[in-house]
């Protein structure tokens, strides 16, 4: 058992069109079968962090019944636990609504933990990681905090909201939004790991200079009195920041190239089991690179898009580059192109929606059209 | 149900002999079928819906594997309180040595402490390799509802398949008169599932009575069923309409795959009120590759198909190589079609490899390829 406890921390700074409407990014649907919080929770899982605190800003309903007991993420029953936290209230002005601020709702909560180290994790961002792995090389290195960071060549596309590091070696010099105009950047991954009394520390001195400071405001704030250093993690990431990256990493992940860097025999991403049977196919069935949940019925054609559990495509629908949620219904003859559909949709029998690749549409949840 | 009015038991123990190399290491009811599940699955989830809360599983031939799946009570909702799946080999006891089961009925008797331990009032006894979906509880009310002292579960044959089954002579109240195993010229075409309600108490007096008996085969339906209505008891039938399968034979696994295949087959899995639950092996959802040409199929997930597949049913973890063809078969769990390979009619056994451009079965074949060892 590791010398950690784990804290995934809400994303409420984070802006996705539609789908976040209904749930917080991390209760959203994630290849076909998955929920972006599935990730973290099973990234402390198979680092044998037990004791995991999952943040909830808003919105809770979806994320609470998906974690259920945590039972499915293989945590030890008796010497483990998730606890699902809260702020208690949120303010009308979100720039208050921080993480600091929902960890001092909630400091009791950190203080019963009595664990030497914290690890914080994203609720927002695909990736795996060995925390554990983290860990013993930050107490090696004798530095306060140690961060984790992603080595962009893209940067101008896709990481609106995230940050990025100012690195020196290892050594870090800055955080701060990535507005680059440069292509290469350090996406910082919102990963820490430090002693849980640093944490305590960061919380107080936090609110003692701002309101609105969330945890990186604060170590960057912090950085000339503190020895911080950045790990470079390898392999698959997307953070899940807009509509176009939530559709992109689904996609990205059909793939096997990409799926097999993500998904390792070793390195299991545990979730909730719906026991649906497995999908069926038929005369009329036209499928290319895609990934496909169990449960469907497939009649139509499907290409280059990830299929939800449940999800019915009639005869002669043709779907291209979407992710179609659990339990829709694509309509016989209807045409869906670069479209994120929400789950319960019904897409009429010929209805047509394409859009282009760089502006996908989002279908809301239970619409009708 | 109250809890534990009736407790289950699934009669586990055989190989399943016909089903040749497949049960060379499990025994049947641990057999895979329909892409995600094992055979046993299907009593267990029947009475997990039917509200069942304890169930003893017989196990005998080969039971590690079985044992150790059928103990995981939580994939079938049966790990509440008070409730859950035992595993009950033969055992060495305080008053008698180890020995076999040596039949369905003496697998019960050898067991009448555990049951005494639920003291309930009705036992369900169940076959632990058919693929069906039943109402037990159903089953319960007709029971009492007739005040019977065993109630036998029937389904409607054919004359011919009659000859292989043991056949229920009843009157038109549902009334058993007379029994027949496996007869030559059948008198009637209801033959029994192997699923029997019985009222505890009486039953086990039976089963002391049988225990010493001599000239017992101590199995259900040659010594049980026959005692109980030369004792004058009240046997009746419980008509069963749907799907219900023996999967005997290599051909007829294949054959009960198949059936899926049909979106109106009336097994129907994808039923919301009444799931089959399994164990979920944590994969990806199936990826279809670029190349790949989809025709009917039953394909679950944690399987890759970057080849053709037609009339086929692909199991967990299973893999179709570029420019392979599945034909009118049957992929196992974990089995791994290289490229270019071409199956077809055949049925190809747990984690097998199908090498290169190798070519497995034929379309004119009559009976169903098993393949077993690497090819």
């Amino acid at each position: 058992m590791a010398k950690a406890f784990g804290i995934i921390t809400s994303s409420a700074d984070k802006k996705v069109a539609g789908l976040q409407e209904y749930r917080s990014i991390g209760a959203f649907s994630f290849l076909g079968r998955y929920r972006v919080i599935d990730f973290p929770i099973s990234n402390f899982s198979n680092s044998n962090i037990n004791n995991i605190q999952v943040y909830i800003a808003s919105m809770p309903r979806s994320m609470v019944e998906h974690i259920g007991t945590g039972r499915h993420y293989n945590i030890n029953s008796k010497r483990g636990k998730i606890q699902i936290l809260f702020p208690d209230q949120t303010m009308a002005n979100e720039v208050y609504n921080t993480n600091i601020k929902n960890f001092r709702r909630n400091i009791e909560q950190i203080k019963k933990m009595e664990k030497e180290y914290v690890v914080i994790a994203p609720s927002c961002m695909i990736f795996a990681q060995d925390y554990d792995a983290l860990l013993q090389d930050h107490a090696q290195s004798g530095s306060d905090i140690t961060l984790l960071y992603h080595k962009v060549t893209d940067a101008k596309k896709g990481y609106a909201t995230c940050n990025v590091l100012d690195l020196d070696g290892n050594r870090v010099k800055g955080i701060s939004a990535c507005l680059s105009d440069k292509d290469e950047e350090n996406i910082f991954m919102e990963s820490y790991v430090m002693k849980t009394e640093l944490l305590y520390s960061l919380i107080e001195k936090a609110a003692a200079v701002s309101s609105i400071y969330s945890l990186s405001d604060i170590v960057n704030a912090e950085l000339k009195n503190m020895d911080v250093r950045a790990v470079e993690h390898k392999g698959f990431f997307a953070p899940i920041t807009s509509l176009r990256t939530y559709l992109k990493a689904n996609i990205d992940l059909i793939n096997p190239e990409n799926s097999d860097d993500l998904f390792k025999k070793d390195w299991p991403i545990y979730t909730r089991t719906t026991d649906a049977c497995p999908t069926q196919y038929y005369a009329t069935t036209s499928v290319k690179n895609s990934l496909i949940s169990n449960g469907c019925l497939i009649k139509g054609t499907v290409e280059n898009s990830v299929i939800g559990r449940g999800a019915v495509i009639e005869e002669g629908a043709v779907v291209k580059n979407c992710v179609i949620s659990a339990y829709d219904k694509i309509g016989k003859g209807a045409v869906l192109e670069n479209q994120v559909v929400d789950k319960y949709a019904t897409i009429n029998d010929g209805t047509k929606v394409i859009a282009p690749a760089a502006t996908p549409g989002y279908i809301k949840y239970r619409d009708k059209l | 149900m109250k809890q534990n009015e009736m407790l289950a038991m699934i009669l586990a123990g055989g190989r399943g002999s016909r089903l040749h190399d497949l049960t060379n290491k499990v025994a049947k009811p641990a057999v895979s079928y329909g892409g995600k599940y094992r055979i046993i699955d299907f009593p267990l989830s029947n009475c997990a819906n039917s509200g069942i809360s304890t169930v003893g599983v017989l196990t005998q031939y080969e039971s590690v594997l079985l044992g150790s799946y059928a103990a995981k009570s939580g994939l079938w909702g049966l790990d509440t309180k008070d409730s859950g799946v035992y595993v009950l080999p033969p055992r060495e006891k305080a008053d008698s040595d180890l020995d076999v089961y040596r039949g369905t009925a003496d697998a019960i008797t050898q067991n009448i402490d555990f049951i005494d331990n639920y003291d309930p009032e009705y036992l369900l006894v169940l076959s632990g390799d058919h693929i069906y979906k039943m109402n037990y509880d159903k089953m319960l009310a007709y029971h009492k509802a007739q005040n019977a002292a065993a109630t036998i579960a029937v389904m409607p044959v054919t004359l011919e398949e009659a000859t292989r089954f043991g056949i229920m002579i009843t009157d038109e109240d549902n009334k058993i008169i007379d029994f027949e195993e496996k007869p030559a010229h059948p008198r009637s075409t209801l033959a029994s599932m192997g699923i029997y309600v019985f009222d505890w108490a009486k039953l086990r007096a039976l089963l002391i009575k049988d225990k010493d008996d001599e000239n017992s085969s101590h199995d259900f339906g040659n010594d049980i069923i026959p005692a109980l209505l030369n004792g004058g008891e009240k046997l009746v039938a419980f008509k069963f309409e749907g799907y219900w399968k023996d999967v005997g034979t290599i051909d007829s696994l294949w054959e009960a795959n198949m059936d899926l295949l049909d979106e109106n087959n009336e097994l129907n899995l994808n039923d919301p009120t009444w799931r089959i639950y399994t164990e979920d092996a944590a994969p990806l959802p199936a990826y279809i590759g670029p190349d790949a040409e989809i025709g009917a199929a039953y394909i679950t997930q944690g399987t890759r198909v970057e080849g053709e597949v037609k009339n086929s049913v692909i199991f967990t973890g299973a893999e179709v190589g570029k420019g392979a063809h599945i034909i009118d078969s049957v992929l196992m769990p974990g089995v791994k079609v290289a490229e270019g390979a071409t199956v077809t009619r055949a049925l190809i056994a747990n984690d097998i490899k199908v090498s290169k451009d190798a070519v497995v079965g034929s379309a004119d074949s009559k009976e169903i390829l098993l393949v077993a060892q690497d090819v």
